[in-house]
Order: C-alpha cells, then sequence, then structure tokens
C-alpha cells in the first residue's frame, strides 16, 4: 500500500466498513493516490483517520448518522462502492440523485464537526505566512479604484518609490531585495515556497521555491491542447466526466525543468491546465486556479502570485476551447487592460478568502497586495506583521525585509 | 466536445419534423387560449447568472435593457431551481415543467413530456409552430421527450457555424476565417447541398417548408457575415436565427436558449459581465421584434428567467466560475414577464423553473398533462 503505516493499521482495523460508503469510497480513492498528495494533503489524511479510529464506534456512528440516512434515501448499495475507487458512475449517481443536495450538505456538516478537531493539532504548531499578490503595471487604475473588495480587511500603506525607479526592477526589489538569484537561506519543508507567474519567468526568491511560469509552460500547454483535439476527434466523449477520465490516461510529454521530473509537481500542473475552466487559454485564470488549488493542498508557507494582462478574446472562441486562440484566429490580438482590472478584482479576493479558510493561515499571515510601479500597497495581516507598525513610508526594499523577517528566511 | 457532421446535426435539430402529427389523431377538447393564437416566447437569460449581477442594486447596470422593461413588466422576485444544477437539466426542468435529472450533456431526452409536444398534441399545431434555438450545442434533444416528430424543431445556430467555418478553414487554411465572402460561399454552399439524407427526406411531404426553413438559415448566417452590427458570439446568432424563425414561421411557443455568460467558466469576471449585458441587449432586441412584429405584437408572452445561478463570492471552490455548489446563489433566480395583458407589479411569494411550462400550456390553451409546475396565475 502506498500509504503510512499508521493508516494502514487504521483500515486494517476496519475504519471504512464502519463508516458510509460514499465517504469511504472518496476517502480510500484519495489515499490510493498517496504519492501524488501534498505533504499537507498527507498529514491531513493521517490526523483524520487517526481521529475517527481514536474516537470510538458510538461518536462516529454519531457523527455519520446523518450521511448514513441520506445514502439509504439516495438507494447507495454498499457493493458498488468499495474500494474500487470513486468513478464516473459514482459521480453520475450521486449528481443526478433528488437527494444530492441534502447529500452536499450533510457532508459539509460533517467537516464542519471534524475539521475544527484537526485544526486545534495544527494550530498549535501555526508558522508564519506571507502571500504576495502583484499585478501588472499597465493596468488602467489608480490605486484607490485596486483591491476594493477587500481594501476594508486591511491598510493601504504609502511606499517611497522613486520616481526615477524603473518598472522593471520594481518586482525584483520587492520580491528580492534587488536582483533576484537562489540564495541558501534556511532550509524549509518542501512544496513550502511557490511562485505562481501568469506571465514569464521570475528569477526564484530562495532555493527550494517551485515556479510556475504561464508562459514558460507554452510548450507543454501547447501540446496538452494537441492532445484533447486529437482526444476529441477521435473519440466520442460524451461530457467533463468521461473527459476527465479519458485524460487521466493522457500521453503527453512532461513540461521541461523541475515541474517536469517531479511526478508530484507533473500531477499538480496536469490537473491545474485540464480543469475544464481557462486555465489552458487564459493567463490569470491559470495563475488564479493554480494559487487557490495550491492554498488548498499544498498550504504554501510563501506565495507569489503574479498576474499579468490578459489578451482580448477573439470572437466565437468558446467553439475553441482547446485551441490556441493566437494561431486559430487571423484576428489581431489586442491587450485587454480594463478587463483585466475587473478579473484581478475578484480574484484579489478569492485568493484572501481561499487562504482564510484554513487554520494554518488565519491570523498569522500577512497579504502584501502589489500593483507594479505604484506607491502604495494594501497590507492585511496581523498586527506584530512589521510593515504594519512603521511610521515612515517604506522603500521596496524596507517591504522586502519586512517579509524575510516575518518569514524568518 | 462533440463532433456532430451536418446531416447528424440537421436530423437533430428537428428540422425535417414532418407535419404527420398535425392530424386530428390528437383532437381534443381544449381549454381556451388566453386569446386565439396567442404566443409564448421563453427566454433562457442563460449560461448562468448570479442574482448579485441583475436584479440587486449593483448588479442593474449589467442589465440596463431588462432594468428599463420591468416597470411594464411583471417580476417574479424568488424563483427557485430546486432541480439538477447543469445548463441542460435545468433547461429541460423549464420545458417539461417536472425536474430533471436526466445525463447533464444532452446525451439523453427529458424524461417526461415536454411543452413542445403538449402544445403540438393538444393544439393540433403543426412543426413549424414550436421551435428550440440553442446557443447551448448540447441541446439537440431538448425538443421532445419522445419522438422528435412531435415536438419542437431545435436549432443549435453555432453547431451549423463552426461545421461551416471548420470546413473554410480545413479547405483554405491559408486564407482562414476573416475572409467573409469565402465564408459566406461556403456557407451557402453547405446550405444548399443534399438535404435528402436520413431526416431531411421527411420534408419531401412538404418541399415549400423545406426551402422556406432553408431560406431561413441562409438569410440568418448571411446577417451573420454581413450583419451591421457585426455579432462575435454564439448568442448573437441565435437571436438573428430567432428573428428569422420569427419573421418565416410565426411560432407560437418558442424556446430562445442564451448560453455565452457560461464563458464564466474561463475565469474572467469582466468577459462574464460583458456576457450578461450582451444577453441583456439581445432580450431588448427581441422584446422589440415582438412590438414590431404584427405576428406577435400585443399577443404575446415573453417569459425571461435564468435556468440557474453560479457559485457565490463565499464558501465555494471558486465563485462565480462554476454553478454546482447547491447554494442559494445557484438555485435563485427570477422570472420576467412581459407581453400583452400582463399587469405589471412584482411577485414576492417563491415560485420554480417547472411552473414556466406549467404557465406557457394555459397560455396556450392546452392541457398541462404530466406538468407538475404551477401556473403562475399572476400573469393570466
Amino acid at each position: 500500500m502506498p500509504w503510512s503505516a499508521a493508516i494502514d493499521q487504521v483500515i486494517a482495523r476496519g475504519l471504512f466498513d464502519r463508516i458510509p460508503a460514499t465517504f469511504a469510497t472518496y476517502t480510500y480513492d484519495r489515499l490510493r493516490e498517496w504519492d501524488l498528495l501534498f505533504p499537507a494533503e498527507q498529514g491531513y489524511f493521517e490526523r483524520l483517520l487517526s481521529l475517527l479510529d481514536r474516537s470510538g464506534p458510538a461518536a462516529v456512528a454519531r457523527v455519520f448518522s446523518p450521511l448514513a440516512a441520506v445514502e439509504e434515501n439516495m438507494g447507495v448499495d454498499r457493493r458498488s462502492w468499495n474500494s474500487n475507487g470513486f468513478n464516473l458512475g459514482h459521480i453520475d449517481f450521486l449528481q443526478r440523485s433528488p437527494h444530492y443536495a441534502e447529500w452536499r450538505r450533510v457532508i459539509s456538516a460533517i467537516f464542519a464537526e471534524i475539521d475544527p478537531l484537526l485544526e486545534v493539532e495544527l494550530g498549535r504548531n501555526g508558522r508564519p505566512r506571507l502571500v504576495i499578490v502583484t499585478s501588472p503595471s499597465e493596468l488602467p487604475a489608480a490605486p484607490d479604484r485596486m483591491w476594493t473588495r477587500i481594501a476594508q480587511r486591511g491598510k493601504r500603506i504609502a511606499l517611497n518609490v522613486p520616481e526615477s525607479l524603473d518598472v522593471k526592477k520594481y518586482l525584483p526589489t520587492l520580491l528580492c531585495g534587488g536582483e533576484c538569484a537562489a540564495t541558501n537561506g534556511t532550509s524549509r519543508p518542501p512544496y513550502s515556497m511557490w511562485h505562481i507567474s501568469a506571465g514569464g519567468p521570475f528569477p526564484p526568491f530562495h532555493t527550494g521555491e517551485v515556479h510556475l511560469s504561464y508562459e514558460d509552460l507554452t510548450p507543454y500547454r501547447d501540446s496538452l491542447m494537441a492532445a484533447v483535439r486529437n482526444l476529441l476527434k477521435e473519440k466520442q466523449i460524451a461530457g467533463p466526466q468521461q473527459l476527465s477520465a479519458e485524460l487521466k490516461n493522457l500521453k503527453v510529454v512532461p513540461p521541461s525543468g523541475v515541474a517536469g521530473t517531479d511526478a508530484l509537481l507533473t500531477s499538480f500542473l496536469r490537473s491545474v491546465l485540464l480543469a475544464g475552466n481557462g486555465t489552458l487559454l487564459i493567463n490569470n485564470t491559470f495563475a488564479e486556479w493554480a494559487a487557490v488549488q495550491l492554498i488548498r493542498r499544498a498550504r504554501p508557507e510563501r506565495l507569489v502570485v503574479s498576474f499579468s494582462v490578459r489578451n482580448k478574446l477573439k470572437p466565437f472562441s468558446s467553439l475553441l476551447i482547446y485551441s490556441d486562440q493566437e494561431t486559430s484566429s487571423p484576428v489581431e490580438t489586442q491587450m485587454d487592460t480594463l478587463g483585466t482590472h475587473v478579473d484581478l478584482e475578484v480574484f484579489y479576493q478569492y485568493i484572501w478568502q481561499e487562504c482564510e479558510k484554513y487554520v494554518e493561515y488565519r491570523n498569522n499571515t500577512a497579504y502584501l497586495f502589489v500593483g507594479e510601479g505604484m506607491d502604495e500597497m494594501l497590507v492585511i495581516g496581523p498586527p506584530d506583521f512589521p510593515l504594519l507598525g512603521m511610521n515612515a513610508e517604506p522603500d521596496l526594499a524596507a517591504v522586502h525585509a519586512a517579509a524575510k523577517e516575518w518569514l524568518g528566511t | 466536445m462533440l463532433r456532430f457532421s451536418k446531416r447528424w446535426f440537421l436530423r437533430l435539430a428537428g428540422l425535417a419534423i414532418a407535419d404527420r402529427f398535425q392530424s386530428g389523431l390528437f383532437a381534443r377538447p381544449l381549454p381556451p387560449a388566453r386569446q386565439p393564437g396567442h404566443k409564448v416566447i421563453i427566454v433562457t437569460f442563460g449560461g448562468g447568472v448570479r442574482y448579485e449581477e441583475t436584479f440587486t442594486d449593483a448588479g442593474l447596470r449589467n442589465i440596463p435593457r431588462l432594468a428599463e422593461l420591468q416597470p411594464n413588466a411583471h417580476f417574479f422576485r424568488n424563483c427557485q431551481n430546486s432541480g439538477v444544477l447543469s445548463h441542460y437539466n435545468s433547461t429541460a426542468s423549464i420545458v417539461t415543467g417536472n425536474w430533471q435529472r436526466v445525463d447533464d450533456f444532452g446525451f439523453q431526452r427529458p424524461a417526461s413530456p415536454t411543452v413542445f409536444e403538449a402544445f403540438r398534441k393538444g393544439a393540433g399545431a403543426k412543426a413549424s409552430d414550436a421551435w428550440a434555438i440553442c446557443t447551448n450545442k448540447s441541446f439537440p434533444l431538448i425538443g421532445s421527450s419522445g419522438d422528435p416528430g412531435a415536438g419542437a424543431n431545435v436549432l443549435l445556430p453555432k453547431q451549423l457555424l463552426l461545421d461551416a467555418v471548420e470546413e473554410v478553414i480545413r479547405k483554405n487554411p491559408r486564407q482562414g476565417v476573416a475572409d467573409r465572402e469565402n465564408v459566406l460561399r461556403q456557407l451557402n454552399g453547405i446550405l444548399a447541398e443534399g438535404y435528402e439524407g436520413v431526416g431531411w427526406t421527411v420534408f419531401q411531404q412538404s418541399r415549400q417548408l423545406d426551402q422556406e426553413v432553408r431560406t431561413t438559415l441562409t438569410r440568418g448566417l448571411a446577417e451573420f457575415i454581413h450583419g451591421p452590427e457585426t455579432p462575435t458570439s454564439g448568442d448573437e446568432l441565435t437571436f438573428f436565427l430567432t428573428r428569422e424563425v420569427m419573421r418565416e414561421f410565426a411560432p407560437r411557443l418558442l424556446l430562445v436558449n442564451f448560453w455565452d455568460m457560461d464563458v464564466a467558466h474561463w475565469g474572467s469576471y469582466s468577459l462574464y459581465l460583458q456576457a450578461i449585458t450582451k444577453t441583456d441587449r439581445l432580450c431588448g432586441m427581441l422584446w422589440e421584434e415582438v412590438q414590431s412584429n404584427p405576428q406577435y405584437k400585443g399577443k404575446t408572452t415573453l417569459l425571461i428567467l435564468p435556468e440557474l445561478g453560479r457559485d457565490g463570492d463565499q464558501n465555494t471552490s471558486n465563485g462565480f466560475l462554476n454553478h454546482r455548489s447547491g447554494d442559494p446563489s445557484c438555485r435563485n433566480a427570477w422570472i420576467l414577464a412581459l407581453g400583452g395583458g400582463i399587469q405589471p407589479g412584482i411577485t414576492e411569494r417563491p415560485v420554480a423553473h417547472v411552473d414556466v411550462a406549467a404557465t406557457a400550456a394555459e397560455i396556450l390553451g392546452v392541457k398541462r398533462g404530466a406538468i407538475t409546475g404551477r401556473v403562475l396565475s399572476e400573469i393570466l
């Protein structure tokens, strides 16, 4: 079995036979891909199963009894929900059931009861975290029109930015204190430092930082799109679920660099790019969705999300979801700076909101929302985050220093 | 993505529906129609839109035309989608009057009779009297629960165009799609080529109708290519073809399925807002057509509603991008009812998507049969 010995013992003691079939099957399905789970996910499942195992049959039955009742109403046949995994038939069955909404509600209620218990342990071992979200300089908005959905949760801080500063040096100074280069700082757990870029590559801030760049991934994205187009031509695909199943077996040359040599990263990247939304087509959607998935799955300690300007979509592009917009239409490519601004206002909120769902981030995360070239930024964070106590306007190097101090890097 | 062949598309599109069911086979005493010849147009303000981006203080800016029409309309503020939150099932629930739980992507017909069938059967209406014109390409089976000849003509304008454009690109890749004359020639060529295959041959008993349909499509597509408004989306094409169908055939029952705001799945809030505003504009243009077309003016009820909402910003995986969470933001919608004889006003009581089919049947003066939704009595 791929999972840990502790989980093996819990399973051997028959836990999955004592909990409702849909919950057990889903959980088992996740465990089967143990090597493709981030450490944070593995830790979650270990804590979850350990808690259920030591809670005693009566307590477990009480938590799961509403789900057992809904499953009975749904007509769940335990024999078809087994350790072979969660399949398309299961998904179809659940989504088409008249009791689907109720099923979702009781599942949410179960996690609402269990997760706080699991979070206590994590909360005790909390570490400061940092999330930096940068916006491109081309946005047609002054600072007072930026971050409007979340501004009330933080403080706008004026920055001392020399007028002579080359805008190209703005982010390197803020993120790295000058020129960016991998440094051998304090060792950090694997997959704890990330930079997701909707534009081009950016030199790493720290040894071990995982960097995914939309532009860097162009050959891989093109390969995926071509493979999906071929798949759709060759097979009758009955819908997204069937497509998803086919995509699991899709053979595509992995991307270059670490994302292609690390099976977990390759798997993560595929899941982001083949999610069925606009991650293959729209640079900022890629960055936002990758960030949200990372937060949910890997819980990074330092996350930088760099947005870029989105191009205008071309006429009837909705027909060509797996086609390269640049080559499939002769219409000239144009930047959509205003549209990008509107898009990002929502994404700032979603990224902050996703973090705040998890105990690892609550009350110990500093969020810096930065507009490239701007002399103001939005800071959301605990009162002891150094920038929030400064009286003078910090320059970009001071922002970098404060971030380093906060993370202890 | 499905790869429909032209012939298969035309067969599924139902353009071949025979008039064989308009005989007295189903003749029976009918409830009185609202007015003789009264018409119903159901519009799905579609692709999934949240309440907050439409009929709220902040949302009204996205729907200036509907906001302008509302004072003269009857507005149902609380319309609930209690069914499966997919486009096909939601829309099938609207046209059947029963919550549908069939394949989400259109591979099954609705599981209970549609209002199209009830109308055709109950009123003895001919095939050209009931149409479904759908941007969503997975809707070819939405016109009937059984025999396609007994339901609506289903027209998928975008699929038709896609096939044509693909053909142009395939045959002459260097010239690309911007060469409009070439595209038009190809479109005409495709429309003119053999319709005598499976399905289309049913029209042999009505060659005139065959020609009319063909003319309608050609004109609609030609307007798409050369029109002054330079349409750029599936919904705009759907509007143009809807208008052509209204002018040529004046159907009494029509479903217009708009869908472009589902671009939200791609993760661009601005494109989603643009699509809402575009759909609003198209609804306004559709109402103008109703008002200017003597076949419709004063004897048409227009029912506009979102088939579903989208996930709320809070506590969901990615907010407006999706519509499967089942939260209130996904389920809460509205209905705007316009037309002759409708008393303007606002109804607060909860109504449901399945009530639309019941109301349409009542207005058309046919028995509701298997429809379980309740009539929106406020607009009768």
